[in-house]
């Protein structure tokens, strides 16, 4: 029997409009992702890798086509049932780090769990900080770490709920170098570890070089797929 | 000038109602300011008697305590000077159905009838040789209309002196004399030759003398009143200050971009001053002109206060002239740029390279709440100082300094006070509110800089609602104990129609006999009242049967004077009793001697004790009825206190002495209707400082509005954030209404801590510097929990629309704005 996709996209077509006018970003694009897999998605600015993501992560519907998380089309969920897949399926991380200014590190961490409720929250926050390695700076702010700490803390609060899925969206794309090698390493032990199915939207050919699949997007379309 | 629309005028436009509400709520504080302004001067500014149109204008007046002898006019007549001298009897016409009109007696060269002023026959559709029925007095009258006097828009009547004198049993008496100089004579000369004609206890004055006492002795009444008015700019001046605070918050990133590009500070900080500039002018101009408005409902109101409290006037025709327009602008728009100075002076100092994000920012606000907590230290400890202060030119200049500095001292505590509390309810909140409530606080408390304006903004309206609230509370409470001490009587006669608190109409003679040889009655007690001036200040001098007093009166004197002995040593003494306000105005107290001018002597009394007194802050010198007759004889008695037998129907007593007296124009009031009047009276005299609080409440919620409105377009993105970390709708609709919630709370803590020591001061150091009362402390806490409910209401749901825009914000958009 073939496994269940984490995630698939089945023809999914998305149009914006723009002053009234259709402003097609994706063109029937189908894709499917198996769980712990890590794929990128590549592409020039503008190609629909980041709509894609959003579809993806259920905070945006396709208008045309499905998208279905181990099987169930999101849009078929309600307001309230895909609150609860972004809470406890789906983590984020984002180019810009996206912390909440007014928490420490440690509570940025514990919001996930915060929001769905959870018991103990403080206890799993600091697991994974220890894990991105930031355990001593869980009481600092978010504008006392550098760029790198703050995607390591984004990453480590993107995880702390055990996801099924995390999106990652250009996630090394504001970052040095080095900073850019230690995130993509917790983001291939994020599928190793945590056996997250990861999908990340990058530029960098380094990031997408931790991928077992490449999918190349040119003006909405998919133009290959790396491995075939 | 492009950049700054660019830069300034579209974000204006793009917030739209966060610059509506700004604008409103300048316009309303301007409003306030103008419309009281204005109201003040329309109410008190008609003193100058229209006796101006009949005789003319005139260089100096005599007047008398107790009435000029009319023997004085020969006297002066005599004198070797170019000058005309014009006795004159001053007193009110009471005309059925319209009221009291001034009545003048002046020298028509024995002309009979009555003059009446153009605009009173226009209102009374009346002609030359038409006959009019007057109540002088409690008699009523009836004249033929002479002819009609010239005046632009005063009602007033006049008889010849003669006819004067008669109708209102004044024989031999005058109210003043006015003298009128030629051209070519030397005035001093002029004055030391009358003033040696006269009596010493006459006063000699300049003409206007009294209308600048008027105005003097509404000084008090005016500051206070004007002090409330500005409350509601200041509410104002701290949104601007947000509204400034939150568009460099928001634009630090554009500002070291701009500063990136070559712009100077000079240029940024005038930028940001722009706009303020832009919302103070708008706002004034809106202002203005509802200032205008309202001050047609306000002049009302205070003319009715100026009335009862103080002396008689009539309001004149509201009208803003270019001078008030110009001071509403500029208070409006300073206020504005003041406002606006310091975060605009902190948007010139971001660094090109630096475009400092909130949390930073935030974070070293958070740093500063010891240091701003210190400067409250210090504040409150000037503002204890400043209480202790004197009055400077009779004005209560300490206690209104004092009263600034706690505000500012509460506006520097409130960082620490939204951190303490924060701390402090931290677990309940979570416990009670879950993860919305733990945000909530948590976004209060890292918008620190921001929470706190809003906190000190609401926080200043409350407290100035709580004191005030507790100020008339008090007084309200305090005057009622001093009614039941002051109205022991069953029955009171006065003449019929409504006078000013300094006019007293006299009643007729033979009325005391009457009433006290009605079945039932006890005993009468007859005052006659007049008013009297004392270093300058008008007073009420009075005269009642002490023996009287002393078995049914409960008066209050101050602490540590026996009630019983003073009231004992009066009768067939040259001692009174004097007024609170009477002794705190001049300075004196028990057994010290004062000199009343009355009629041709001075009369030394001796102070027996100052008693306690609400009805004036001019004060009252009560001497024993036998007294005050024996230096003035031909005083008319002006009210009849009747005391009834035990187990007599105060009603039936009522009915009879009616029936008696029919042919008098007099009002008989039994006891609970004098006291119910009292208090309406009361209550209709603070009904604008309730008005005037009800505006402070309205600008200080525009303010929260706007504010949380501000507090949610900033922090879209992390609002965003949240959704994509799993936060529903509802939750973000949630945490925006406890935010509300805790801001209500935090305020409605600190306004009430900063009421109760506003109320201590406007009681114990305003109040009794400019008004000379002891007014004892009775907070009216049911009221004050009620308001106080209120505006947290108000709070909450000034949050609904803030709410609901943060709850529809499209996560997708927000987040990747950047």
């Amino acid at each position: 029997m073939t496994p269940v996709p984490r995630l698939e996209l089945r023809r999914v077509s998305k149009t914006y409009r723009d002053n009234g006018q259709p402003l097609p970003v994706l063109h029937e694009i189908s894709l499917a992702l198996a769980p712990g897999s890590i794929t990128a998605l590549v592409g020039r600015s503008g190609c629909g890798k980041t709509t894609l993501l959003n579809l993806a992560g259920a905070m945006d519907f396709p208008t045309a086509g499905e998208v279905l998380l181990d099987g169930q089309s999101t849009a078929r969920l309600s307001e309230a049932e895909l609150t609860l897949v972004r809470r406890r399926r789906i983590g984020f991380v984002f180019q810009f780090f996206q912390l909440l200014p007014a928490l420490s590190v440690i509570e940025n961490v514990e919001v996930p769990l915060l929001l769905s409720g959870a018991r103990r929250t403080r206890e799993p926050a600091l697991e994974r900080l220890r894990w991105v390695e930031l355990e001593d700076k869980a009481h600092a702010m978010p504008y006392q770490l550098s760029g790198g700490q703050m995607q390591r803390v984004a990453i480590a609060r993107a995880l702390v709920h055990s996801p099924d899925l995390l999106l990652a969206d250009e996630p090394t794309g504001n970052l040095d170098t080095a900073s850019g090698e230690q995130v993509l390493r917790l983001l291939q032990q994020a599928a190793a570890r945590f056996g997250a199915t990861v999908l990340l939207a990058t530029h960098s050919p380094e990031a997408a070089a931790i991928a077992e699949r490449r999918v190349r997007l040119r003006d909405g379309r998919i133009e290959s797929i790396e491995p075939a | 000038m492009r950049l700054l629309r660019i830069l300034m005028l579209r974000p204006l436009r793009r917030d739209a109602l966060r610059t509506a509400l700004t604008v409103l709520s300048v316009a309303l504080g301007v409003a306030v300011v103008v419309a009281i302004d204005l109201a003040g001067d329309a109410a008190t500014g008609s003193f100058r008697s229209s006796l101006a149109t009949v005789v003319g204008t005139t260089d100096l007046e005599i007047g008398a305590n107790g009435g000029i002898d009319e023997s004085c006019l020969a006297r002066l007549v005599s004198l070797p000077l170019d000058a005309r001298f014009s006795p004159v009897i001053e007193d009110l016409a009471t005309i059925d159905g319209l009221g009291n009109v001034p009545l003048y007696g002046v020298d028509l060269l024995g002309r009979s009838g009555i003059l009446m002023s153009r605009p009173l026959a226009r209102r009374m559709h009346l002609r030359p040789n038409d006959k009019l029925a007057i109540t002088l007095n409690d008699t009523r009258q009836t004249y033929i209309i002479a002819a009609l006097a010239n005046s632009t828009d005063s009602e007033f009547l006049v008889l010849d002196i003669a006819d004067a004198q008669k109708a209102l049993n004044r024989f031999g008496k005058l109210d003043r004399i006015d003298i009128t100089l030629a051209p070519r004579e030397d005035f001093a000369r002029a004055e030391r030759a009358i003033r040696a004609a006269l009596p010493p206890s006459y006063s000699l004055e300049k003409t206007g003398t009294r209308s600048e006492e008027n105005q003097r002795m509404l000084r008090a009444f005016r500051w206070n009143l004007r002090m409330l008015s500005y409350i509601s700019l200041v509410v104002g001046a701290l949104l601007i200050y947000n509204t400034i605070a939150v568009s460099v918050v928001r634009r630090r990133g554009e500002i070291g971009i701009l500063r990136a590009l070559g712009a100077g500070r000079a240029a940024i900080l005038w930028m940001f001053l722009t706009e303020a500039v832009v919302l103070g002018l708008v706002g004034s101009l809106a202002g203005v002109a509802l200032g205008r408005a309202l001050a047609e409902g306000a002049v009302g109101l205070i003319a009715e206060t100026v009335n009862s409290l103080y002396t008689s006037s009539r309001p004149a025709p509201v009208s803003l002239g270019v001078g008030e327009a110009l001071l509403g602008l500029l208070a409006g728009t300073a206020v504005a740029l003041l406002s606006a100075l310091a975060p605009a002076r902190e948007a010139m100092n971001v660094p090109p390279t630096e475009a400092m994000a909130r949390g930073a920012h935030e974070h070293h606000k958070r740093l500063r709440w010891r240091r701003d907590l210190s400067w409250a230290a210090v504040l409150a400890a000037l503002a204890a100082a400043a209480s202790q202060a004197h009055p400077l030119g009779g004005q209560p200049i300490g206690g209104y300094a004092s009263v600034l500095l706690a505000i500012g001292a509460a506006g520097l505590a409130a960082p620490a006070v939204v951190l303490a509390v924060n701390r402090l309810t931290r677990h309940t909140v979570r416990r009670l509110f879950g993860v919305e409530g733990m945000f909530a606080g948590r976004s209060l408390a890292a918008s620190l800089a921001r929470t706190s304006v809003i906190v000190g903004a609401l926080a200043t309206a409350i407290a100035m609602m709580a004191s005030v609230g507790i100020l008339v509370g008090s007084f309200r409470e305090t005057v009622l104990v001093w009614l039941d001490t002051q109205l022991r009587a069953d029955l009171y006669i006065r003449p019929a129609g409504r006078t000013g608190a300094d006019q007293f109409l006299a009643l007729s003679r033979d009325l005391a006999p009457i009433v006290a040889a009605v079945p039932g009655v006890d005993a009468v007690d007859v005052f006659h009242a007049l008013e009297f001036r004392y270093h300058g200040e008008r007073a009420t001098l009075g005269g009642g049967n002490i023996d009287i007093v002393r078995r049914s009166g409960r008066l209050r004197f101050l602490p540590g004077q026996d009630r019983d002995a003073i009231l004992r040593s009066l009768p067939g003494q040259d001692r009174a009793i004097v007024s609170e306000p009477f002794a705190n105005k001049h300075g004196i107290r028990q057994g010290d001697r004062i000199v009343i001018p009355l009629a041709e002597r001075s009369l030394a009394l001796t102070v027996a004790g100052v008693y306690y007194e609400y009805s004036s802050n001019q004060g009252f010198v009560i001497l024993d009825r036998g007294t005050l007759l024996k230096y003035l004889p031909g005083q008319p008695p002006t009210n009849i206190a009747i005391y009834l037998r035990p187990g007599t129907d105060p009603a039936a007593v009522q009915r009879e002495i009616q029936k008696r007296t029919a042919a008098y124009r007099i009002v008989i009031a039994p006891n609970q209707a004098l006291r119910r009047n009292a208090l309406d009276i009361f209550d209709r005299t603070f009904a604008i400082t309730y008005a005037l609080e009800a505006v402070a409440i309205v600008v200080a919620m525009l303010g929260a509005a706007n504010s949380l409105l501000a507090l949610v377009l900033d922090r879209r993105r992390e609002l965003g954030l949240l959704r994509y970390l799993g936060a529903s709708a509802q939750q973000i609709r949630s945490m925006i209404l406890l935010e509300a919630g805790f801001l209500g709370l935090l305020a409605n803590l600190l306004g009430l801590a900063l009421g109760w020591v506003l109320s201590l001061l406007l009681i114990y150091v305003v109040n009794k510097q400019s008004f000379g009362w002891t007014i004892q402390f009775h907070p009216p806490t049911v009221l004050l929990a009620c308001a106080v409910l209120a505006v947290w209401c108000a709070t909450v749901l000034a949050a609904l629309y803030p709410a609901r825009v943060a709850a529809r914000l499209n996560p997708v958009e927000v987040i990747h704005e950047e």
